[in-house]
């Protein structure tokens, strides 16, 4: 598959994650299990950096096929 | 043809080429990432207080302490007998249960449906609003029939010098 598409699907599946983990923290809080809105609570923070390691990794990857072309 | 279209008359009278094409492409796919990422941070940031107030509530920094409040005498409570009583304030009512020679539970009489103020009944072993017929299990204070969906807040309650005292209150789940 199209590597600009794969970076473009990663990334919006980490949007899809930090919506699904938001949703189960607010829950669990409300469940007054702590422990596990804690958990989702750092899944959610995980989530950034890999999202902002895909977009900077694709900013890499145009700029060498600008320079193969 | 196209050519004579494509000539600006003169600097004055330019109202025919006026048109600036340079932010045409604001969002293009970059753009789009780049704000997928925004809000992936912003998703980020936000959880942070979440998990701040739950990492609080773990370490139990927001249990309130009342001022400990004596009940009644434990040789005037028999074993399956109820006492009223009002706890934390005034004119929140709660009812104490003693259900063995050991065990005291204690909950805020109010039902959760309606306010209904609870009671108890000896003989099925249930907490019984009057209002709607709302039963609740004795051990936990959960409601077990009628419309009564959440809880009892439960009161915590001391043994101490022949006396049951009530030390503190569960928080009332929303």
């Amino acid at each position: 598959m199209n590597r600009r598409l794969v970076n473009f699907i990663s990334l919006l599946i980490c949007l899809f994650l930090n919506i699904v983990f938001t949703q189960k923290m607010v829950h669990q809080f409300k469940f007054e299990n702590y422990d596990v809105a804690i958990m989702y609570c750092v899944l959610n923070l995980i989530v950034f950096p890999i999202a902002l390691f895909v977009f900077k990794r694709d900013e890499k990857q145009s700029e060498v096929n600008r320079r193969e072309q | 043809m196209s050519e004579k279209n494509n000539r600006i008359p003169f600097d004055e009278n330019n109202y025919t080429h006026n048109i600036h094409r340079n932010n045409e492409r604001k969002l293009d796919r970059r753009g789009f990432m780049k704000t997928l990422v925004g809000a992936a941070g912003v998703f980020a940031v936000s959880s942070l207080p979440w998990g701040a107030v739950a990492a609080k509530e773990l370490m139990g920094l927001s249990e309130k302490e009342y001022p400990h409040k004596k009940i009644a005498d434990l040789n005037k409570i028999g074993i399956g007998e109820a006492v009223d009583f009002k706890f934390p304030g005034e004119h929140d009512d709660a009812l104490l249960i003693r259900l063995s020679e050991e065990k005291f539970v204690a909950y805020n009489s109010a039902c959760t449906h309606l306010q209904c103020p609870v009671f108890w009944v000896k003989e099925e072993g249930e907490m019984i609003c009057p209002c709607h017929h709302g039963k609740f299990d004795v051990e936990s204070g959960s409601p077990i029939a009628g419309p009564p969906r959440r809880p009892l807040p439960t009161i915590e309650v001391k043994v101490e010098n022949g006396a049951v005292y009530a030390v503190r209150v569960k928080r009332y789940e929303s």
